[in-house]
């Protein structure tokens, strides 16, 4: 009887007796006893093979002393789990979205940046996509011409194209039908379309909306569009001849941002903008004269949006000039100052709870800005987090529901940028800058979109040939009731 | 490497030119009248001593013959005691010069006696001044001189001398006559440099008259080593077969004075067995044969000891276990404890995403197949050979399946790569690796089980057991169904037994070539297997079976990119013996013409690799030179062709990438997408700020390939570095290609290779600073460079796994001492920029800017280590990877 030593893992066990006239199958046993290595799990090197369990000893030709090497464990096998993970790369492409953290990018379908950007920009409103889904496909109402309402469904349908994909999306429909129904778009020069301002795509396709989603159908006549965006304004008009004082209110979707030798700051632009010299008619005098109109805000959005004046209409060249003045803005905007004394009154308690929020947080040593934001962050990530539920979530903060479950503060958020690049209006590139769900910025540079740092969204405030802010929009900070 | 004759020719010339001797000459027969116009200048003793010798040259015609004697003695006599000052042509040569045409008249009008020999020997040293270029005057007169010690007429006179002689040989030589008297001064000239510090001219003269072997009468303790040194590195200039014989006079004069490990290195580098068996015989100390086995087993040998090499059993054994690399992991784990990184890292602390904030890729909530495997790849390169890491390994004794959840985090063929990685984290630790690799033979999933057989292969690669476990354990999967499994346990004997020439596995291999069922995958990892196992060997029977499997091929097979393995494989078989490939390439011209082309480039490329051989780099930029419409794959193998033969040394390797850059100017995108490859080679592990940005440059290109092989090469610059400015690139790559996977997928392989083995990890085929190559890591390099030739094909296709054939490859970059007994010993070391010393006079620094540190220590490329204490010896000249020390005799601690 041959004794041989048995190397196993980093173990040797010396003088380990082989009966040879027992089939190599005792022999495993006896080093099952020994390492607790079941038998058939065994695998023991014979001369560059692996031992049989019915081989025959005398043909081996096992040496007195001879080392031999035990390879196996008494491990448990590996089984796949039950459920496989999923990858991202089987999914459906919807629900990759979510993996990718962003929404798709826009074709280019020649020279329509400011349509994509404008888009992308539009896309980021939650509120505004929700009240699309509520739009009837077929329903339309009495006094909505059909261009305006096809406008509306393609504009629909597009906002959940952008969702539905990861792949850019080429917005063919949407385009055919915003020329329809803008022919001005539609213009031709040397053959392709010409750059429009971007502004003024903003504009109407907001006025449009706010034509379709006033449909009575829905709910007594809510005007939606106006309800997120519309900034009702007070105005005290005053001639300085005849002493002559009225007062005005007027509803508009945007602020201007005048900019001016003195204007380094947003803020100082919006003032700018707020005051403004008219010549109209005066009664007493029964000529014109120059009336100072002096505004402020009686109501607040939920969408604060902010054009800044770049272009104007210079008679030399025959064109729209761009002013490149560096003028800076903030990611977060109070507009406070700017507000009537009404609507000051009204906003005091909120702000103050806002405060108190912020000192709590401040000292707690907190790093995160704001409670509120976070709040919103927090609640809005909830509400629009699964696309499907999207739909129903937000409504429930929307319509009725969102004036008297929420307060407005004044303080503001930076959530959209729809920058220019360019020497003027009708040329150059218009990119948007749009804050994602997560919070991550992302760049839709038409097709292509590129994520950003924050800090780099206020670098887009002009001074250069690098792209300039020409439309910022703001979400407003609330405070639950 | 032999500038010597010319400059003694520019010498001559200048001084030796027509217009001086036209000047000077009429002086000569009028002296005193011009003279005293001429020397105004000149001192009083300038003037006495010109009197003086222009006294002799009267006297030394004289017919008296006692007179001519004292005249010319004193002419000797004068120009001796001047001779030794080098700065300016020696005054009494100066003031001679005008007498030389009369001495020389003279000469020939004298009769036979001594003193003519004694004016030849002025005559002589006089035409080291005057004769005109080419007319070897000197040589002339010296030959008929009296022939008496060469040395007493100075050095720049046996300079000048050995000049014209290597001349008059070459033209002998075409003449066919004989050349005795010549070899008899050549002998003088040798001994007289030989015992001046002047090896290098000793050897320069010894290689023009191709009488090297003269040099071992010639060499003494105090000189062998700059001569040798001289040898060996001016081997690498010369053409072939000079550059083996002064390598066989290297080695010859090694073993004379028993510098043994140098010998066995010259031996390696000639690939002679015999000498190393040699080695082995004449040396008696076990101890350093223990270090002649560390050596043998870096350069990746498998080489068996007999009785005749070391007599007692035991001490064989222990030999041969150095050999087999056993002890590899354990050093290589001392030097991570001493380093202290012997803590696990995840792929996150490689991707370091929280320094690109705001522009990492958003939450990844769902698992990405292709992120998964990419990050299994990382886990494994960063933690090789540690035998821990955070996904595969851990918790495996914890609840059930707990490292399987990684497993099943990598989809189908991904499976594989990760199974097979914990072959690579278990690198060189057989024993754990195949406990830890056993229970996934049991799976049920093929392609588990072809990773747990190519991870069989992985951890016992450049190991060798007795018990020979992959062969045994692989042998069975070879013919089974599944063609993926059958791959992994061909790839793996490739990986476990790269080098060993092992006739079991070609007996095992070589059927599936010609098996006309085996799928073209199958039969594509076999030729590169039998290439891997017979690297370098010329086997013929290796090299018939490829060459019928290719011709098997069927016309669309051809057009696979898989099929250009086969070709691969084939040139594997030649790796560094270029012109034994002569045959095979010959065969090669009858394939297909599809792969032709292809096929000839692979095998020069492979055959001429790591020669330098500049004529081959020629041909390879020739045919990259040329511009195809589309579809013409060889180009791809011609310019990586150029950075396999051109790495062989530091100059051709500079040009090397000069040239690559001016491919990327003209070159189309076949050979665009190839360059970043070359670079990546001829650099490899050696982050050269250049290169690094040329590539930096090239991952941002248009062509995706091109960005791809960039990155991928990034990789491979920095392999085992952690350099940090690489590692930066790649972050900031990492997030400007976030969205496209495969890009993404490059960039994560190649931060997994710079940070391979954290760090502690070169990829170098070159080692024993940068003298020896190694087949074996050339071969896996090769091999993977090859294959992202196309890597939408294979490496971002389904067999992303050859991606480990980088492990043949990889090696600690360390150096370990150890005491006698072989355990790890502490000693203090400087290490530093290495220095040329070649040729130097003196005794020069061998290292620069020099750190001490206390071994074990990390090695960078191009870095020297030497030891900074006297209280040991080490017994490898060269310190790098194991070296053992022993005790000085004559070290005295100091008071």
């Amino acid at each position: 009887m041959p004794t041989v030593s048995v190397k196993w893992q980093k173990e040797l066990y010396p003088a380990v007796e082989i009966d040879t006239t027992q089939p190599p199958y005792v022999f495993k046993c006896q080093l099952y006893d020994l390492t607790g290595v079941p038998p058939e799990r065994q695998k023991i090197m014979v001369k560059g093979g692996i031992l049989k369990d019915d081989a025959d000893w005398s043909k081996l030709g096992l040496k007195e002393g001879q080392k031999l090497m035990m390879v196996g464990t008494a491990d448990e096998i590996v089984k796949a789990p039950e459920k496989g993970p999923v990858f991202m790369e089987d999914l459906p492409e919807e629900e990759q979205v979510v993996a990718v953290g962003h929404s798709a990018g826009l074709f280019n379908l020649g020279n329509t940046c400011y349509m994509n950007s404008t888009m992308q920009c539009l896309h980021s409103v939650p509120e505004l996509k929700s009240a699309l889904i509520e739009y009837p496909q077929s329903g339309k109402s009495n006094d909505l011409d059909q261009s305006s309402h096809l406008l509306t469904v393609a504009t629909r349908d597009l906002f959940s194209e952008l969702d539905k994909n990861v792949k850019p999306v080429a917005p063919m429909q949407f385009w055919v039908v915003l020329r329809k129904k803008y022919p001005q778009f539609g213009q031709l020069h040397n053959g392709s379309f010409m750059q429009q301002d971007a502004e003024e795509c903003w504009t109407q396709i907001l006025y449009t909306l706010s034509q379709a989603l006033r449909s009575p159908s829905t709910s007594a006549n809510v005007d939606t569009v106006k309800e997120l965006f519309g900034i009702d304004l007070v105005s005290r008009v005053h001639c300085a001849e005849s002493g002559e004082e009225s007062i005005e209110t007027e509803s508009v979707y945007s602020l201007k941002c005048h900019i001016s030798q003195e204007v380094n700051h947003l803020h100082e632009g919006l003032k700018h903008g707020l005051k403004s010299e008219l010549e109209k008619a005066s009664p007493s005098l029964g000529r014109s004269a120059v009336y100072l109109k002096d505004s402020h805000i009686n109501g607040l959005p939920k969408y604060l949006t902010i054009q800044f004046v770049r272009f104007f209409w210079k008679r030399e060249s025959n064109q729209k000039a761009k002013i490149l003045r560096k003028v800076d803005y903030p990611l977060e905007l109070d507009i406070f100052d700017l507000c009537s004394d009404d609507l000051r009154k009204k906003l005091e308690t909120p702000r103050q709870m806002l405060r108190d929020e912020d000192g709590r947080k401040a000292g707690l040593k907190l790093k995160e800005k704001s409670s509120a934001s976070a709040d919103i962050d927090v609640k809005m990530s909830d509400a629009e987090g699964p696309s499907n539920a999207r739909g129903e979530s937000s409504k429930t903060t929307l319509g009725e529901g969102s004036d008297k479950n929420v307060q407005l503060t004044g303080v503001y958020d930076l959530v959209a940028v729809l920058t220019h690049k360019g020497r003027s209006a009708d040329s150059g590139h218009y990119v948007a800058w749009v804050k994602q769900e997560n919070g991550k910025w992302i760049q839709f540079d038409d097709d292509n979109p590129i994520p950003q740092r924050e800090e780099d969204i206020t670098k887009l405030s002009g001074g250069g040939d690098w792209h300039m802010a020409y439309i910022c929009m703001y979400k407003a900070r609330t405070l639950p009731m | 490497m032999d500038p010597e004759p010319t400059n003694n020719n520019n010498t001559a010339s200048a001084s030796g030119n027509p217009k001086d001797e036209s000047n000077l000459k009429p002086p000569s027969k009028d002296p005193k009248k011009k003279d005293d116009k001429k020397d105004e200048d000149l001192s009083e003793e300038d003037l006495a001593l010109k009197q003086q010798l222009e006294l002799y040259v009267e006297r030394a015609q004289d017919a008296d013959q006692g007179l001519q004697k004292v005249a010319l003695e004193s002419m000797r006599q004068e120009i001796r005691t001047s001779t030794s000052s080098m700065t300016s042509v020696p005054k009494p040569l100066k003031f001679l010069r005008p007498h030389y045409g009369t001495l020389k008249a003279y000469y020939d009008t004298m009769p036979d006696s001594d003193l003519k020999k004694l004016l030849a020997d002025i005559l002589s040293v006089l035409a080291l001044t005057m004769s005109a270029e080419g007319d070897r005057e000197s040589l002339k007169y010296r030959l008929l001189g009296s022939e008496g010690d060469i040395g007493s007429w100075g050095h720049e006179y046996v300079r000048n001398l050995a000049g014209e002689i290597a001349q008059e040989y070459s033209k002998r030589v075409n003449e066919e006559a004989n050349v005795d008297d010549l070899i008899e001064l050549v002998e003088q000239i040798v001994a007289f440099h030989m015992k001046h510090n002047a090896e290098p001219e000793a050897v320069d003269l010894l290689m023009e008259v191709e009488f090297l072997d003269l040099l071992v009468k010639h060499v003494d303790k105090t000189n062998y080593k700059r001569t040798c040194l001289y040898l060996t590195s001016s081997a690498r200039y010369l053409p072939g077969p000079d550059d083996m014989s002064v390598l066989d006079i290297a080695y010859t004069i090694y073993k004379k004075f028993e510098e043994f490990p140098s010998a066995l290195q010259i031996a390696l580098y000639l690939d002679n067995m015999q000498h190393v068996k040699e080695i082995f015989t004449s040396c008696p100390d076990l101890l350093r044969k223990k270090q002649f086995c560390y050596i043998l087993a870096r350069q990746g040998l498998s080489f068996e000891l007999d009785e005749e090499m070391c007599a007692d059993d035991e001490d064989r054994e222990a030999l041969q276990e150095i050999i087999n690399n056993t002890k590899l992991s354990e050093g290589y784990l001392t030097l991570a404890r001493d380093i202290e990184v012997m803590e696990p890292k995840s792929p996150e602390d490689i991707y370091k995403a929280h320094l690109l904030d705001g522009r990492a890729s958003a939450g990844a909530s769902v698992d990405s197949a292709r992120q998964n495997l990419a990050a299994t790849f990382v886990n494994a390169f960063v933690n090789a050979g540690f035998g821990q890491d955070k996904l595969m390994t851990v918790t495996s004794e914890a609840s059930s399946g707990g490292s399987s959840n990684w497993l099943f985090k990598n989809k189908d063929h991904g499976k594989a790569s990760a199974a097979a990685s914990l072959g690579m984290i278990d690198l060189w630790d057989v024993d754990t690796g195949l406990a830890q690799l056993d229970k996934y033979f049991h799976s049920n999933d093929n392609h588990v089980i072809a990773g747990a057989l190519l991870g069989v292969g992985i951890v016992n690669c450049g190991i060798k057991n007795d018990c020979d476990p992959a062969l045994a354990l692989l042998a069975d999967y070879l013919d089974k169904e599944d063609s993926f499994v059958r791959i992994g346990a061909i790839t793996g004997l490739g990986f476990a037994y790269a080098g060993t020439q092992n006739e079991q596995i070609r007996d095992k291999l070589t059927p599936i070539l010609g098996d006309p069922k085996a799928p073209l995958d199958v039969i594509a990892f076999t030729a590169i297997a039998l290439g891997l196992v017979y690297v370098g060997s010329c086997n013929e029977e290796v090299a018939q079976a490829i060459i019928f499997a290719l011709m098997d091929r069927s016309e669309s097979d051809l057009g696979e990119p898989l099929t250009r393995l086969l070709p691969l494989g084939l040139g594997l078989l030649y790796l560094g013996k270029q012109d034994s490939v002569e045959a095979t390439a010959e065969v090669s011209k009858t394939f297909n013409e599809k792969i032709r082309k292809y096929c000839d480039m692979t095998l020069m490329s492979c055959a001429y690799a790591g020669t330098g051989n500049v004529l081959k780099v020629q041909h390879f930029l020739g045919q990259c030179a040329q511009h195809f419409e589309k579809g013409e794959t060889f180009q791809g193998p011609a310019v990586l062709g150029i950075a396999m033969v051109a790495m062989a040394e530091e100059l051709g390797l500079d040009m090397a990438i000069r040239s690559l850059e001016h491919l990327l100017q003209y070159g189309e995108q076949n050979i665009r997408k190839a360059v970043p490859l070359a670079l990546g080679l001829l650099c490899i592990s050696n982050p050269k700020v250049h290169v690094m940005d040329t590539l930096s440059r090239l991952s941002h290109d248009a062509d995706t390939e091109v960005a791809m092989a960039a990155v991928i090469s990034l990789g491979l610059i920095g392999a085992g570095t952690n350099n940090a400015r690489i590692a930066g690139m790649l972050r900031n790559l990492s997030s400007y290609y976030y969205k496209e996977a495969n890009l993404l997928f490059c960039v994560r392989i190649a931060q997994g290779f710079v940070h391979m083995g954290k760090g502690l990890m070169t990829l170098a085929p070159y080692h024993s600073e940068r003298f020896l190559l190694s087949p074996t890591a050339l071969a896996g390099l090769v091999v993977l460079l090859h294959a992202s030739l196309d890597m939408k094909a294979i490496i971002l296709g389904k067999y992303h796994y050859v991606l480990y054939f980088v492990v043949l490859a990889m090696q600690p970059r360390m150096l370990l001492t150890v005491d006698e007994n072989l355990k790890p010993l502490s000693v203090p070391v400087r290490v530093g920029q290495a220095v040329d010393v070649v040729g130097q006079a003196g005794r020069p620094k061998t290292i620069t800017g020099f750190q001490t540190h206390s071994t074990p220590v990390l090695l960078a490329a191009g870095d020297r280590a030497e030891l900074a204490t006297e209280k040991y010896l080490p017994l490898s000249p060269i310190l790098e990877g194991f070296v053992i020390l022993k005790e000085n005799p004559d070290y005295r601690e100091e008071a």
